[in-house]
């Protein structure tokens, strides 16, 4: 029953003629934040509090899920450009004399996606096992190579071999690189996030044992949303390999 | 065991309040006028319009081919984007993922009850409900406007009102504001507003992502109509290539706007499948679910998945547009054939995104107006996820005359004639619930039977279409017009509508007056079937879609579709004078359930407090037995939650037998 002790806590000092008070409460209360039932706002039981809780838990991890599948679609879509163009090749001009993307540089991209993904699945695996710190590293290594993923693929842009209306495979490329500007963008910013709420919380749960192993709801939710971020790490790696196959290898 | 300091120790002012939120002390905030809204939110769009737009000509004046055709779509573009970027600023929705960056999360607050609400960011389901509800509206009469223009045009055919540019940029525009406003019509308003009652749920599982899909929805419509100031764009809502790499500003307009409402179709989908998915009342299993929920589930498949490829074959086009690759390009590597398979890869699914949340309406309400259980429920679930997954392998009977291997054709006929096997299960689900029943013909039901009748006719003449020879005889002619028209107005609409007379008492808490709501039934209805009807037979007697002059001998036809057409859009007014009229001029109370529904939602009372259900409900039963002497309860209300830690949907009727007591409640469960 643990978790409810400190649920009921906040619920017990909510003082019927401030409504305002309450909500200071709830806000300062770190067992409730990122945590968003109604305590505070309606007279809830235990057992709805704790079906909120578990309800935004399942929504963390659908969500995390979903946002993999909208990204795989949307990546396949750039799939079937890439094929339908190789394989119409029109004017011959699908990709003229063998020409690529700088490929130092891609293949750059290519690995500093896959280690930062590959470090985070390693980091969220230490974490689990309760070293926090080594996930705290994973995490801003990811952090850094994210963002140097986007500066390397800005940069590459303006060193093309070729023009953006050159052939197919040029056009291509280009769609790549804004797509996967987007992509690591988006991942990065989703575990920047995490690692820095983190820190906020760090000080609070540390006295229920930490993120890894607190029970307190505000931890729960925190480790459905690292688990879905490194899933989605993971995919962007699978991403990058995939894409890296088709512009640089074959 | 700290629970000791239970919550019902503690007293509210008034002990009928209990449940409800205490009132806040008077307390210093800012004023609504400078909180995040829409007029902030309208000056953040034009700001960001401008410095887009200055950006565009410091970046792309000097480029060759903008000093060649005097156009920079860069400038237009950023424009367009970064007025976006400042229309969502200006409403508040930045400020939560920018305070996340800092580690922040959202603190609890009451939810605010004034009239601004409507004009903000908000969490509430049901106000975002609301402005859905408006903003469809608006995309409905922006859409039929442009309808009315198209048919006075098309009153004569030699002598003009518009030149030959003006009408098709009119029909253009006309298409793309009604294919945009059609994905969300039944989704936004009913979805958001109705899910989380339907299934006992006191939220949505994002609901700023929600709030967020309305705002970005609404900046896409202005988008797509500052087409206007652009000059247009001449490829109908298909926006085909090459066109639309040939075409002036205005394609920008249609690609950002197309863009911006395929990410809010994409988070509205994404919400409401999570919503769905882990918000469902302790009870409530798969089985439990209520129709139209199912048909709201599989039309947020479609929405994430087949959506995002819109959105990239939109970036596609804004690429070849202002950094000046070739994805439709056919004569540097690029095909515009490219641009129809992923257009049409979302472009076919969208018209189940439409068609299956309609059925789902109907399907809801006939069983409560023929006092029958639902017919099949478990083949009408399956049905609608079977369009659903059908939907994606259909989409190349849209190249049938253009850009296919003629060696597939086949392939993709038969594809498209299996969807409509589940389609088919839908109108036996619904025929069985009419079969020998004493039907009452509320308002609500008329547009259901309506709705049946327009989707037959659409829906045969769409098996036709799908056989190649047919299709390649009025491929481009009205006749195909006339037949996604019967699909979509005559089926989405309708069913739209059938929702709205339904639900409107427990949305408003007033009820409509009953002629009035006749009288827009029958008008509706009848000139709707008088407008689209001789299009069928103008399309086989050869005429082609968006072209302004025609054959004489076709002037009867379209004369009388024309003047059916006016009618048509006057029957609007019967129901804009409903609405204000028992709002506003006459209003009557709604009780709380009107139409003795055994639907979650009408359990609540009226109006549905921000809460939406006092204590979560546990389900019993789905609510379709009607008509069963002994039928089971439906749910348990007012019993509190005792199912500690079972997951959403695990909860039998047994498991409660010896719950935690109630808490006083009165009322009985529901039967």
């Amino acid at each position: 029953m643990r978790i409810w002790g400190p649920v009921l806590r906040a619920t017990a000092t909510r003082d019927p003629r401030s409504c305002e008070a309450t909500n200071i409460t709830m806000t300062n209360s770190v067992d409730n934040q990122q945590f968003e039932s109604f305590a505070g706002r309606l007279q809830e039981t235990p057992e709805e509090i704790a079906f909120e809780l578990r309800a935004q838990e399942g929504a963390l991890w659908t969500g995390g899920r979903l946002l993999i599948g909208i990204w795989a679609f949307a990546f396949a879509a750039l799939g079937f450009a890439y094929f339908y163009l190789r394989s119409a090749n029109n004017e011959n001009l699908w990709r003229p004399h063998g020409i690529t993307a700088p490929t130092a540089t891609g293949a750059a991209i290519f690995a500093i996606t896959v280690a930062s993904a590959l470090l985070l699945m390693f980091g969220e695996r230490r974490f689990r096992n309760d070293q926090t710190l080594d996930w705290q590293v994973a995490g801003w290594t990811a952090v850094l190579g994210g963002l140097l993923v986007i500066g390397l693929q800005i940069w590459q842009l303006t060193d093309l071999p070729f023009f953006p209306g050159s052939s197919g495979y040029a056009s291509c490329f280009i769609g790549w690189a804004a797509m996967n500007i987007a992509a690591v963008l988006g991942a990065t910013y989703w575990i920047e996030t995490i690692l820095a709420r983190e820190i906020r919380l760090r000080r609070a749960i540390a006295q229920d044992g930490g993120a890894p192993s607190s029970t307190l709801p505000v931890a729960r939710l925190f480790r459905a949303n690292l688990n879905g971020c490194t899933y989605f790490w993971g995919f962007v790696a699978v991403v990058a390999t995939f894409f890296w196959l088709l512009f640089y290898v074959i | 065991m700290a629970i000791d300091t239970s919550v019902s120790e503690f007293e509210y002012p008034g002990e009928e309040d209990v449940g409800t939120p205490a009132k806040p002390p008077p307390v210093w905030r800012r004023s609504a006028w400078l909180q995040p809204n829409v007029l902030w939110a309208i000056a953040g769009g034009v700001i960001g319009y401008l410095i887009g737009h200055w950006l565009g000509n410091v970046i792309a004046s000097g480029y060759q081919q903008v000093q060649s055709s005097g156009q920079n779509n860069v400038a237009i573009v950023l424009g367009l984007s970064l007025g976006v970027a400042g229309w969502l600023a200006g409403i508040g929705a930045l400020t939560y993922p920018l305070a996340k960056i800092l580690g922040y999360e959202p603190s609890p607050s009451p939810p605010q009850q004034s009239w601004v609400r409507y004009f903000r960011m908000t969490e509430d389901h049901k106000v975002v409900g609301w402005q859905y509800a408006i903003g469809v509206l608006t995309f409905l009469f922006t859409g039929g406007l442009l309808a009315m223009l198209i048919r006075t045009e098309l009153l004569s055919p030699t002598t003009h009102v518009f030149g030959p540019g003006t009408y098709i940029f009119l029909v253009s525009e006309h298409g793309t504001v009604m294919m945009m406003m059609a994905t969300s019509a039944v989704v936004g308003p009913l979805g958001n507003w109705l899910v989380p009652l339907m299934i006992g749920s006191r939220r949505m599982a994002y609901p700023r992502v929600e709030s967020f899909s309305f705002w970005i929805f609404m900046a896409g419509y202005l988008v797509i109509l500052s087409a206007f100031f652009f000059g247009g764009f001449p490829t109908g809502w298909t926006g085909y290539a090459p066109l639309q790499t040939q075409a002036n500003g205005g394609m920008d307009s249609y690609l950002v706007g197309f863009g911006v409402i395929g990410l809010g179709m994409i988070l509205a989908g994404f919400n409401l499948a999570a919503t769905i998915i882990n918000y469902r009342a302790p009870g409530m299993n798969w089985g439990r679910v209520p129709i139209f929920v199912w048909g709201i589930l599989a039309t947020t498949a479609l929405l994430t998945l087949a959506t995002p490829t819109l959105v990239v074959a939109g970036l596609f086009g804004i690429l070849d547009r202002t950094a000046e690759t070739a994805f439709y390009v056919n004569e540097h590597g690029g095909s515009n054939f490219l641009w129809q398979n992923l257009f049409w890869f979302f472009g076919h699914p969208e018209v189940y995104i439409m068609a299956l949340p309609g059925f789902g309406i109907v399907m809801e309400i006939m069983p409560v107006f023929t006092r029958k259980p639902l017919f099949a429920y478990k083949v009408a679930a399956a049905g609608m996820l079977g369009v659903a997954l059908l939907s994606f392998f259909v989409w190349q009977h849209h190249l049938f005359q253009s850009g296919i291997n003629p060696d597939m054709r086949p392939l993709f006929m038969l594809t498209t004639e299996l969807i409509s096997i589940p389609t088919g299960f839908l109108f036996l689900v619904t025929l069985g619930t009419l079969w020998k029943a004493k039907i009452r013909f509320d308002t609500p039901m008329l547009f259901c039977l309506g709705m049946l009748f327009n989707f037959l006719i659409g829906g045969v003449t769409g098996v036709f279409l799908s056989d190649v020879p047919v299709n390649v005889t009025v491929h481009g002619s009205f006749f195909v017009m006339a037949h996604f028209h019967y699909t979509i107005m005559g089926g989405l609409i309708f069913a739209m509508f059938a929702g709205f007379y339904f639900w409107f008492p427990k949305i408003t808490g007033k009820t409509l007056n009953r002629k009035l709501s006749k009288w827009h039934f029958w008008t509706f209805f009848v000139f709707f079937n008088c407008t689209f009807f001789p299009l069928f037979l103008v399309g086989i007697l050869g005429m082609p879609r968006r072209v302004f002059e025609y054959a004489s001998n076709l002037q009867t036809l379209n004369d009388i579709s024309s003047i059916s057409a006016y009618f048509l859009g006057a029957s609007f007014f019967f129901f804009i004078i409903n609405v204000v009229w028992s709002i506003y001029l006459n209003p009557h109370p709604a009780p709380d359930n009107p139409w003795n529904s055994l639907g979650l939602e009408w359990q609540t009372p009226t109006p549905v407090p921000w809460y939406d259900f006092e204590h979560i409900p546990v389900v019993l039963n789905d609510p379709y037995h009607y008509g069963e002497a002994d039928a089971p309860p439906v749910a348990d209300l007012g019993k509190v939650l005792s199912a500690v830690g079972a997951p959403a949907g695990s909860v039998s009727h047994e498991d409660l037998g010896t719950g935690v007591e109630g808490d006083g409640d009165p009322r009985p469960p529901i039967l």
